[in-house]
Formats: C-alpha cells, structure tokens, sequence
C-alpha cells in the first residue's frame, strides 16, 4: 500500500490545501476539458507551465508526480508498440528489416504521452492537497444543483465517506485474517490449483462474513442516532469560496478559453 | 414516573424459535439498571427493541409514557441514546468532532451551535483533547468515550449501554464504568446497562436477569444475589465477597450479604473487636 | 527445552514515517510442559511477541528457540508450515476464520494443510470438536448458524485438530460470559495436564492468570518487565501494584484483611483456606 502515490492526500500546509474542495475539483475539470482540445505544441507549453506552477505552490515535489507517472510507463510502451505497427503516415525515419517506423508514430505517441502527464500533474493537485472528507463535501455540494433531477448527491457523499473511514479498518482485518489463516497452515504464495482456490476463499468468506457484520452494527448506530437517508439534516461542516477561489476559477476558466481559441487557430 | 415499561414482549428472528418470550419489567426514571444473563440469554436483543431497532412480534413498550410504534418512532429514538459494543463499528464522522456532530446533524441542529454543544459534550467524557484525531489513533475506551459524548449530546432522556465494556481492556473497562457513574450522578437521566460485570451491577440501583429469553429474577442487587442457587441455575456468577461470605458460613461464620469486599471486611472486624 | 527469546527486537513498517518498534531486546525463556500467560496493557507487544512462536513474524533482530528449531534474524527460515502445525495460534476473535461450508470441514481444514489424509484429518476434526464440547449434531451445520461462543470453540477445535505441541491463544475469553469463560479456560488446563502441551495465553484477565495459569510474563513497551511463577507474582500485591495492575479478587479479598488486623500466611492461596484462618480467628475471639 505504501508505494502507491496517484490519488493519496500528502497532509502539507500550502495555499492549495487551504484553498475550497469545490473550487479545486470544478477547476480540475475545466483544466481537463481544455487539455483534449488539439491546442498544438504551444498550448501543452502552456498548460504544462500551469500545471507546473499548481504543484510547486502546492509544496509537492516532482518525484512524487513522477511515481504517480510510472504505472502509465507501461501503457505508453505498449501504445508506441501499437502505432508503430499501424500508424504508416509522416515521414519515414528507419527501416529493420519489413518493418519501417513512421515519424507519426512517434509523434501520436508522445502526444498522448503529454496529455497523459498533464491529466496526472492535474488530478494529483487536487487528490494530494484535498482531505478525503473535504472532497466528498465538496462531491456533494457540486451535486446539489442535480438533486431536482434525483441524483442522491447527500446519499453519494455518505457512502464515500463512510468507505473511507472503514478502508483502513478493513485492512486491519484483512491483515489479521491472512495471518489466521497461515497458522492453519494455508499458504498463499504457492500451492497447487485446488490449494490456491481454498487459499483464496479461506479469506474471502471471513471477510465477507466480518464485513457484512460491520454494516449491520454500523446501520444500527447510524439509525440509532438518527440518521434517515432521505431525511433533512444539517451540516457540521460548512465550505465557504473566498477571493483566491474564484481566482482559481478564473485561471482555469482563462486557461480553457485559450486552448479553444489555440485549437481554433489550427 | 416509569422511563421504561416493558409488557408482554415477544420476539422472535425467525419462525423456528422464540428469542424472546413474554418479557414485562419496568424502569424507574432516573434510576441506574443494570441487566444481566449469560450471552444467548436476549439481553442485546432486548435493548435493540427498546431502542426501535428491531419490530416486536407482540406485546407493548412504553418509554417516558409514549408508545412505540412507526408512528412515534422519530421521537421515541430521540428520547433514547444507545451505545453499542464495538468501539469501531459505531464510529461514524472521521474525526472524534466529525462523530460527535453526527448526531446533530440528523437532528437539524443549526451549524452555529454545533462546536459548543460538541466542546461541551467532550468534556463531559474527557475527550477535549482528542476532538481532532481520527479514529485509528485512539484506544477502545477513547472510542468507546467518544459514542458516549455522540449520544449524550442528543439530549436523551434514556442512555442504553450494550455490553459497552465487553470489548475493552481493564483500562478501557474502568474509564468507561466511571464516566457512566459519573454522567448517573451529576444528570437525571435514566441508565439500562446490558452487562456482564459483577462490578458494575452491584453499583446499580436495580437488576434484571433474562434467561433464554425470560425475565428470571429483578430487584436490588442485594436482593438478586442472594439468590445464589437460581444464580447458578441460569449461569451468572456472584460478587467475589458473596463468595467468600458462603465459604465462611460453611464454617459457622454466619455474616449478612455484602457487596463490597470493604463492607464484609467491616462487618468480620466488628465480630473481632466487639466479642 | 524451553521456549526462548534471544535479544529479539521487532519493528513494523520500518523506514516510513509510522516505524514503530513493537519489540526491543527482549530475552526471554517460556517453560515446556507449563501455562504461561502473557499480560500487559494494549500496544504493549504482547501480540507481536507471540506472533514470533510460529514465525509469523519474524525477529529483525536476534534469535527465537522454539521445539527444535532456531529462527535467526536475517535467515530465512526452511520449511515454516511445519513449525505452523507444530505451534497452533489463536487469534483473538478466532470465529472470524471460520469459511467453509460446514463446522466439522472447518476443523479439518488445518490437519489437510499440514498434509493430514481427508479421512485421518475428518477423524482428528472430530475429536477436537468432542475436546471443545461440541456435539455430534453440530457437525453439518453451518458455522453461520452457530452462537458466537459455539463458534469460538469451533475455530479453536481447529487449531487442536492440527495437534500442535506447543499451543498459542491471543484472548481466547474475549467476550464471552462468565460461564464461557470458565469452561474454556477448564479445556485449556485440561490439555495441560492430561497431553502435556505447553500453552500460552495473552489475558487481560488476572483471575484466569491466577487460577490457570504456572507462569506469568509482563510485557512493557516491548520489554519483558516480570517473568516469573505466578505463585510469586501474586504472593503479595506489591509487583501488581507496580505494573498499575488490579491484583484477583483473592489478594484484594486477603490484603484487606490483613490490613483489619487479621493474622493470615503468605501461602494461603485459595477460598478455602482463607476463609478457614478468618473463621478460627473470629471463633476464638467469641
């Protein structure tokens, strides 16, 4: 668990981290609706520049978007590997026998490797400065104008935050229930088929069983204390935009504009 | 004034057998009960359909007066706060703030009043200090603490505990029978503790003991343990110098039923100094 | 031979930023043939130090002598299962590993892995079940459909199954009622004294240590602070008062009555004999 970096909050006080769950994700989706417009070279400059400049205010360092980048390494290999073979436009650049590489072929492929890396720079600032707790707030407030239309934006919110106050109880339990059953001698990293099979169910039975338990005791106390889903109740914790916000918005908006007008113009 | 009137009741989970059969007993406001029965007995079940979160089949609960029924549901469940026995699986909110205002959330108290209800609340369970820790980082009894200033902060007329102590360590156990000693003494609320701790229920006003799924003894708990046969007989242990007063009479010591140790211990001295 | 612990030190998620050292230099001799239970408050390391009698963690420093083997830090060790079916753990809740489809399959379980033929292990599996008190009827049923305390027995069965030598339990009375804890802890002594296996208990419990158990060890803050027969443990309430612990109802009942005046040895040790000194001092007086 320890090595996995896309999507992790890094608890650091920054202006980003302070800066409005809401004004950060809408910000994050306009910046992701201008990256797949085909700004050209000179746009992705600019968005990389951006983007570039997000992370440095928000103290993250660089390594931590590159490890977050490199699970992606594989796709784009594979991606180069695909176009290669198919893509036969631009110019050729060397011949191995039947096989020639076009110039395209590169080039698509760095372009979705671009793209790909600004998505990732772009989602981390807000994952990695955003308290889980706070983006579900932020979910739900942004759903709200869609409750008219039944989307349960509160019932949404409940349910990611209630998973992820019990993701780490839960791999306690896990943890606990691997060990158990090694000392019934199950072992998980070898073994024939069949082996592997009751290995493999030796946790997730307990599992199950243990997790269904939890839900049936933390029903009760949700209910207990008068929780109705569907039912009017207020809020503890309250978001307020203030004026670096909007600025915020303003940026992004800005920026999207830009990329509009830069695709326009090829 | 009764808080609690039990009559009649019957539950059952399914149609093969009878969880619960025919249980009436009463609850005095403001009193301090404790129910006891060996795990099997109907105790937890009991509580959950005091607290309107089982159906009984038959039979009536009164709490306060009021009847519960769906109709009354909503106002029964605010009159009543439950604390359960798994000091996980009851924490809501992510931070001991967050799950104190649970609670007041679902029952529309406007924002503004929240943190000083909250500090308040914390207090009464000494938990200021930890009002910004998120769960992994606090022991059973903080937890446990925690559900406690979650519920009491709903104003409840009646606190029901679940076996609340059953999960903790003796440190855990201790700061939480103190802290529901404590709230019995300085408020007027009405307290039912579903326990297994001799301790806890020689402390209370009165006791109820269920077995399989009947009412087999209520009264004092002097009155209660000196029912030792019937004790045995339904698998519920005696307090130790009850114990040690039956090892004495079968040496021809005859003493009266204490307790405490320090009242038995009192009561040998007398014989000592004054013969 | 012993049990022993040779300047074992245990660390979990070492080099990130919640390192925490669970053990650190702990020496250590647990007695063959004897109840050991091991005590301290929550977070102390008594659950990771028991965790080392059947490797399923290993020391990051030191060495653990247990039956014939020898587990040295930085080795890794051959052959593990064996010493997993020699050496049983009980987890702490054990009902929670209970998977399969009927209880008598669940307590064969543990005897097939160590390689125990289907029937041999069936037979073995209902024999445990007689050990815990589980009746016959009980075998087809499904473990969903027992009581927790059932349940218990069932998940323990099946560490007995395994007929290890050494048997290991993390809070077996958890949450059961008094009764339940009783009968327990009688099988436990049982299989002490009737097939000689060394067992060792994590408790909070100071009754269970007091009327169970030979030995006792104290876990602090990853050391060993006491080991030492329980009979000098409690010979007094001076070493429980020490380590903030609440001596049993005996020691309190028996210090409180030394404090009113009354004459009573050192070794009175049970009800009875207490009781029987209080009687003749309160008769001769009369």
């Amino acid at each position: 668990m320890g090595n996995i970096t896309l999507g992790r909050y890094i608890p650091l006080d920054s202006p980003i981290h302070k800066m409005d769950p809401r004004a950060k994700i809408l910000g994050m989706l306009l910046m992701l609706v201008a990256i797949f417009f085909p700004a050209g070279w000179t746009g992705y400059a600019i968005l990389f520049a951006a983007a570039s400049l997000t992370i440095i205010l928000a103290k993250l360092s660089f390594t931590f978007i590159w490890k977050a980048m490199r699970p992606m390494l594989y796709m784009l290999v594979f991606l180069l590997i695909i176009n290669s073979l198919f893509l036969k436009t631009g110019t050729p650049l060397f011949t191995v026998g039947p096989f020639t590489m076009y110039s395209d072929a590169i080039f698509q492929t760095l372009y979705i490797a671009v793209r790909l890396l600004l998505m990732v720079m772009i989602t981390t600032c807000l994952t990695a400065t955003t308290k889980p707790l706070d983006m579900t707030l932020g979910i739900e407030d942004l759903l709200k104008p869609f409750t008219k239309i039944h989307v349960p934006a509160h019932e949404i919110a409940m349910l990611i935050s209630i998973a992820l106050r019990f993701i780490p109880d839960l791999i306690d339990e896990t943890q606990r229930i691997i060990k158990a059953q090694e000392s019934r001698g199950v072992d998980l990293k070898e073994g024939k088929f069949m082996e592997r099979i009751m290995a493999i169910l030796s946790l997730i039975v307990p599992l199950f069983v243990s997790a269904f338990q939890r839900a049936e005791d933390l029903a009760n106390a949700m209910e207990a204390r008068g929780y109705a889903p569907g039912e009017k109740r207020t809020r503890y914790k309250l978001l307020k935009m203030e004026g670096r916000d909007y600025l915020l918005l303003i940026c992004c908006a800005a920026l999207l504009a830009c990329m509009i007008w830069l695709s326009a113009q090829a | 004034m009764k808080a609690i009137e039990v009559k009649n009741l019957s539950f059952a989970y399914d149609e093969t057998s009878t969880a619960i059969k025919d249980v009436s007993f009463s609850v005095e406001e403001g009193t301090y009960t404790t129910v006891i029965g060996h795990n099997g007995s109907g105790k937890s079940t009991v509580a959950k359909l005091i607290a309107g979160l089982l159906e009984k089949k038959s039979g009536e609960i009164r709490l306060g007066g009021l009847e519960l029924n769906l109709e009354n549901l909503t106002a029964i469940r605010s009159m009543i706060g439950i604390v359960f026995q798994n000091p996980d699986n009851q924490f809501i909110g992510s931070t001991v703030r967050d799950d104190i205002a649970f609670g007041l959330e679902n029952h529309c108290v406007p924002q503004q009043d929240m943190d000083e209800i909250i500090n308040l609340n914390a207090g009464r369970v000494n938990m200021t200090k930890y009002l910004d820790k998120e769960p992994s980082h606090l022991s059973g009894g903080q937890k446990q603490r925690v559900a406690i200033a979650g519920v009491l902060a709903m104003k409840p007329k009646i606190l029901i505990f679940d076996e609340a102590t059953a999960m903790l360590d003796p440190q855990g156990k201790d700061e939480i029978k103190r802290v529901i000693r404590d709230i019995h003494k300085e408020s007027s609320l009405t307290i039912l503790s579903i326990t297994h701790d001799i301790d806890e229920v020689a402390h209370s006003d009165y006791v109820i003991a269920l077995n399989k799924g009947t009412v087999a003894m209520t009264g004092t708990p002097h009155e209660v343990f000196a029912d030792e046969k019937k004790l045995k007989e339904i698998q519920l242990d005696i307090p130790y110098s009850m114990k040690f007063s039956g090892a004495l009479r079968r040496r021809g010591i005859r003493t009266e039923n204490h307790l405490t140790m320090e009242g038995l211990v009192k009561e040998l001295c007398r014989f000592n100094s004054t013969m | 031979m012993p049990i022993q612990f040779d300047h074992v030190s245990y660390t979990y998620s070492t080099g990130t930023p919640y390192e925490y050292k669970a053990l650190n230099d702990v020496c250590l001799d647990i007695e063959e043939g004897k109840i050991t239970a091991v005590i301290g408050m929550t977070g102390s390391g008594k659950s990771t130090l028991v965790q080392h009698l059947n490797a399923l963690l290993l020391p990051e420093k030191g060495v653990v002598r247990i039956l014939d083997r020898t587990i040295t830090a930085g080795e890794k060790p051959k052959n593990l299962k064996s010493l997993r079916g020699r050496v049983g753990l009980v987890f702490q809740f054990p009902e929670y590993q209970l998977f399969e489809e009927t209880v008598l399959k669940d307590v064969a379980f543990g005897p097939k892995n160590f390689g125990i033929p289907e029937a041999e292990a069936i037979e073995r599996a209902k024999k445990a079940m007689a050990m815990v008190g589980l009746e016959t009827r009980h075998y087809e049923k499904s473990p969903l459909e027992m009581s927790g305390g059932q349940k218990r027995r069932a998940a323990i069965a099946g560490i007995l199954a395994m007929d290890p030598e050494v048997l290991v339990l993390d809070e077996p009375t958890a949450g059961l009622d008094p009764y339940g804890t009783v009968s327990m802890m009688s099988l436990f002594s049982r299989l002490n004294r009737e097939m000689k296996k060394t067992i060792l208990i994590v408790t909070h419990d100071m009754e269970q240590v007091f009327t169970y158990c030979d030995n006792v060890v104290v876990v602090e803050n990853g050391t060993i602070r006491a080991s030492m027969s329980v009979q000098e443990f409690f010979k007094d309430s001076s070493y429980c008062k020490e380590m903030n612990i609440l001596p049993p109802a005996l020691i309190r009942m028996k210090e409180q009555l030394i404090e009113a005046g009354f004459e009573i040895g050192e070794d009175v040790m049970d009800i009875d004999r207490l009781a029987e000194a209080v009687a003749r001092q309160v008769k001769k007086h009369g």
